[in-house]
């Protein structure tokens, strides 16, 4: 990123190529929608670009990119504030879970969807926490800084979230 | 270390992010505890179900117009550059076009002729003298318009417009023959006392004139108004004029006179003799 912030703005692809499906999963569990998801990874690399001479090559890029991708979900959430969470999510799971179901029991798949929908839930600021620690497989540490705030405050909220999503997995179990 | 205490590490157990000092500690407790082993057993089947969702893939196209948009800001950003540098230099160009460089030439040379010109006309005429001359030739002919003024308003019926006129010849500075006579015309015969008043003092003014006097003089036999009359003597003594005696002893041997103006004029023989 310190090479695209000097002007070698081709750097920026090796950029995508690296972190585009990462900040995809982030998005997607976010959000919820893929569609949307793709538009924001485009408007995030945008971003960088017009603003990377912001970048201070303090912390490392990805809390950068997830910074700028947490300002642009909240822009366009903002935007569209009728667009529900978990919309098209189960739809879109069906489109792709083709394979998922031949290999697994009917009963697993359908667990996942409800576990989905629990995360779906979830209020965004426990669904963050979660996302990132379990799905992007961040350290606490780089989530507080993402987040701006403290490691402790951080592992409070997990197991807070943790605890939620437990409640409303099983509600919607029953 | 309490079951709370032990719940709130569980995630961190689960993500393998416990230091390993703290991991042995909450695995010792977990040995012992049947309550929090079930806590433990509960989080981690969900733990791991959250593993197994999928995320999808982004389409194909996601690449494609993440190349499309880099390659269009770097355009962006070089045309960006050319705006501000280039249109400098572009600019610069447009001055030194031949027409427009022509166009200042000939600006230049329009400047230079108007200021040679100006400076020309300076030397030419000396212009404090010139300047003079015009004054004096103004003032000349402001002098005799009000000549020609007072000489017309004389004439007028109006007795404050005649007063008037009669003003008008102490900023005469040059009187000649012309207003000399209308003066004494005006004392001799004007209908109104006040302006022979006024006239009288306005011709007194003047009595270095010979003319001025002899016409003094040969007024004081035509008066018949006892205040001119008094005026009059007044004037004769003041400029000392020994031909007055004559006439102001005529004047006594009249009739019609007024005894104060028999006592003044007595007054003013004696004191001319």
């Amino acid at each position: 990123m310190l090479k695209v912030k000097a002007g070698d703005l081709d750097k920026m692809g090796l950029l995508f190529e690296r972190y585009h499906r990462e900040l995809f999963g982030y998005l997607y569990h976010m959000s919820g929608r893929p569609d949307v998801s793709e538009d924001i990874v485009q408007t995030v690399f945008y971003r960088m670009l017009k603003y990377r001479h912001s970048f201070t090559g303090e912390g490392s890029f990805r809390s950068w990119m997830y910074h700028l991708a947490r300002n642009v979900l909240v822009d366009t959430a903002q935007k569209n504030k009728r667009m529900a969470y978990h919309h098209d999510m189960v739809e879109y799971d069906e489109k792709i879970g083709g394979d998922l179901a031949a290999d697994e029991p009917l009963q697993k798949e359908q667990e996942l969807a409800m576990l989905q929908e629990a995360l779906a839930g979830l209020s965004p600021e426990y669904r963050e926490v979660l996302v990132l620690s379990r799905f992007q497989e961040l350290k606490y540490e780089e989530i507080a800084r993402i987040l701006d705030t403290t490691e402790g405050a951080i592992k409070v909220r997990v197991h807070r979230a943790m605890n939620e999503l437990k409640k409303i997995y099983l509600r919607i179990e029953q | 270390m309490n079951c709370d205490n032990v719940k709130e590490q569980l995630p961190e157990w689960l993500n393998e992010q416990l230091p390993a000092a703290e991991k042995a500690v909450l695995d010792d407790h977990l040995a012992q505890c049947p309550d929090c082993q079930q806590e433990l057993s509960a989080t981690r089947q969900l733990w791991q179900q959250m593993g197994k969702i999928r995320v999808p893939e982004p389409r194909p196209e996601l690449r494609m117009q993440f190349y499309v948009m880099l390659d269009e800001f770097k355009e962006e950003e070089k045309a960006q550059q050319r705006s501000t540098w280039a249109e400098w230099v572009h600019q610069l160009k447009q001055w030194w076009e031949p027409r427009q460089a022509l166009r200042l030439a000939y600006s230049f040379l329009l400047l230079g002729v108007g200021v040679l010109a100006g400076y020309w006309l300076q030397l030419q005429r000396t212009p404090t003298v010139a300047y003079q001359q015009q004054i004096d030739t103004l003032s000349t002919q402001v002098e005799e318009m009000r000549q020609m003024m007072m000489l017309s308003l004389l004439e007028n019926p109006s007795a404050t417009e005649r007063l008037r006129a009669v003003s008008y010849t102490k900023e005469i500075s040059d009187v000649d023959g012309r207003v000399i006579d209308a003066l004494l015309t005006t004392l001799n015969n004007d209908p109104n006392v006040n302006v022979r008043l006024v006239t009288l003092e306005a011709l007194a003014e003047l009595a270095t004139d010979a003319r001025v006097r002899e016409g003094l003089v040969h007024s004081l036999t035509q008066q018949e108004s006892p205040l001119v009359q008094v005026a009059l003597a007044d004037v004769m003594v003041k400029l000392q004029m020994k031909k007055s005696i004559k006439p102001l002893r005529q004047l006594l041997h009249r009739d019609d006179i007024n005894d104060l103006v028999k006592s003044k004029i007595e007054q003013s023989i004696k004191d001319l003799s």
